[in-house]
């Protein structure tokens, strides 16, 4: 799962989908089709603003649609994006929608247990940083205990 | 699934000599992903779903005694994926090209398959035409002669597989990373060249005082 989350687009691939919905939205409203285009190649970018670009082009993009198969692809990356972004409860909430559309869905699955490693693995290491004090403090303690003792 | 970048790099001296990079493609429904599952897992996924995008799965073999890690991007069949699906083609030393033998319409669409495999891949990838499904038989819709015929015309690999019992599958991956090995062997696959979709991990020596060549250390190249 890390290398379908990590993978990041070809700066070409992202130019070329750009321009052929930049072209489209100069002649009026873009295609489905550019705008899930495009909307995949942000999601996968280096950079914030095009993820969070991306993001809301899915969001529009799921918004307008009644296919269900449709609905599931977009939350996908959604799910991606959010994780990317590191925005877990978010990308949790649409990996678990698509469970809703599709139950058992590997990939949904998979997608899932990264999220939750990633918050487990992010969220210990706060309560590492916790631990750390409270050792720290226990430390403390124990040299005062240790004093006393020698008194 | 690991990471390819951080399992290559924790690995150290290398579990395998070689990276190939393989694509599987062709129609919705025809066992792509299946096919994945079975040759990495060894089971059959029934009531699979239609893929979302892209999926990854690897896999070590051995070929003439060297270990080779197949890093295998499973493409999805449905429309909406196909352009920028385009751009998981870039860099594949094999490509497995995917039809369902009791759906003719998904046969008949491997001319433009083969097209974009062609187009966006290197001379030398390799191409393996599987017919999957070929459990079965009594839905046949697409001959074993015709196809055959058709991969030959087209210079491919050609089986018939089935991803339900296993039948083939690992011959399938294993011949194409046969059919890569051997086009290294010969000189006609340069492992230098950019996008050839194979990765060579030269051994680190066990040993580094077990060697007749004494460092130079006046001509560092560093």
């Amino acid at each position: 799962m890390d290398v379908i989350v990590e993978e990041h687009v070809n700066p070409e691939d992202l130019k070329k989908f750009e321009k052929s919905y930049r072209d489209q939205e100069l002649r009026g409203k873009p295609s489905d089709k550019a705008m899930f285009d495009y909307a995949w190649c942000l999601v996968r970018s280096k950079y914030l603003q095009d993820m969070q670009k991306g993001v809301a082009l899915l969001e529009e993009l799921f918004r307008k649609t009644k296919d269900e198969v449709a609905k599931r692809d977009y939350l996908y990356y959604m799910s991606i994006a959010y994780t990317r972004i590191k925005e877990y409860d978010t990308a949790l909430k649409y990996a678990n929608a698509i469970r809703k559309i599709e139950p058992g869905n590997k990939q949904a699955v998979q997608l899932e247990e990264y999220i939750k490693k990633k918050m487990k693995k992010e969220g210990l290491m706060g309560i590492a940083i916790v631990g750390g004090a409270a050792l720290a403090l226990g430390g403390i303690v124990g040299l005062g205990l240790a004093a006393l003792s020698k008194k | 699934m690991k990471s390819h970048k951080a399992a290559d790099m924790a690995a150290g001296p290398y579990n395998y000599s070689y990276i190939f990079k393989y694509i599987i493609i062709g129609d919705m429904g025809v066992g792509k992903s299946c096919l994945l599952h079975q040759f990495t897992e060894k089971k059959f996924m029934a009531d699979c779903p239609h893929t979302i995008g892209v999926e990854f799965g690897t896999r070590i073999i051995e070929v003439a005694g060297q270990k080779i890690k197949l890093q295998i991007w499973d493409t999805a069949g449905q429309e909406r994926f196909r352009a920028v699906t385009r751009s998981y083609y870039r860099g594949a030393a094999g490509a497995l090209m995917v039809y369902d033998i009791t759906r003719r319409s998904t046969y008949n669409h491997l001319s433009s398959w083969l097209t974009d495999a062609r187009n966006l891949t290197n001379p030398n990838t390799v191409i393996f035409l599987i017919g999957n499904k070929c459990d079965l038989d009594a839905q046949r819709d697409v001959t074993f002669e015709e196809a055959k015929q058709f991969a030959d015309e087209n210079g491919l690999m050609f089986l018939e597989c089935s991803a339900k019992t296993g039948e083939n599958v690992e011959d399938a991956f294993l011949d194409t990373a046969k059919k890569i090995y051997q086009n290294i062997q010969d000189g006609s696959l340069d492992l230098n060249a950019a996008e050839s979709g194979v990765q060579h991990k030269p051994a680190t020596p066990r040993n580094p005082l077990n060697t007749d060549q004494t460092p130079n250390k006046e001509g560092c190249a560093c």
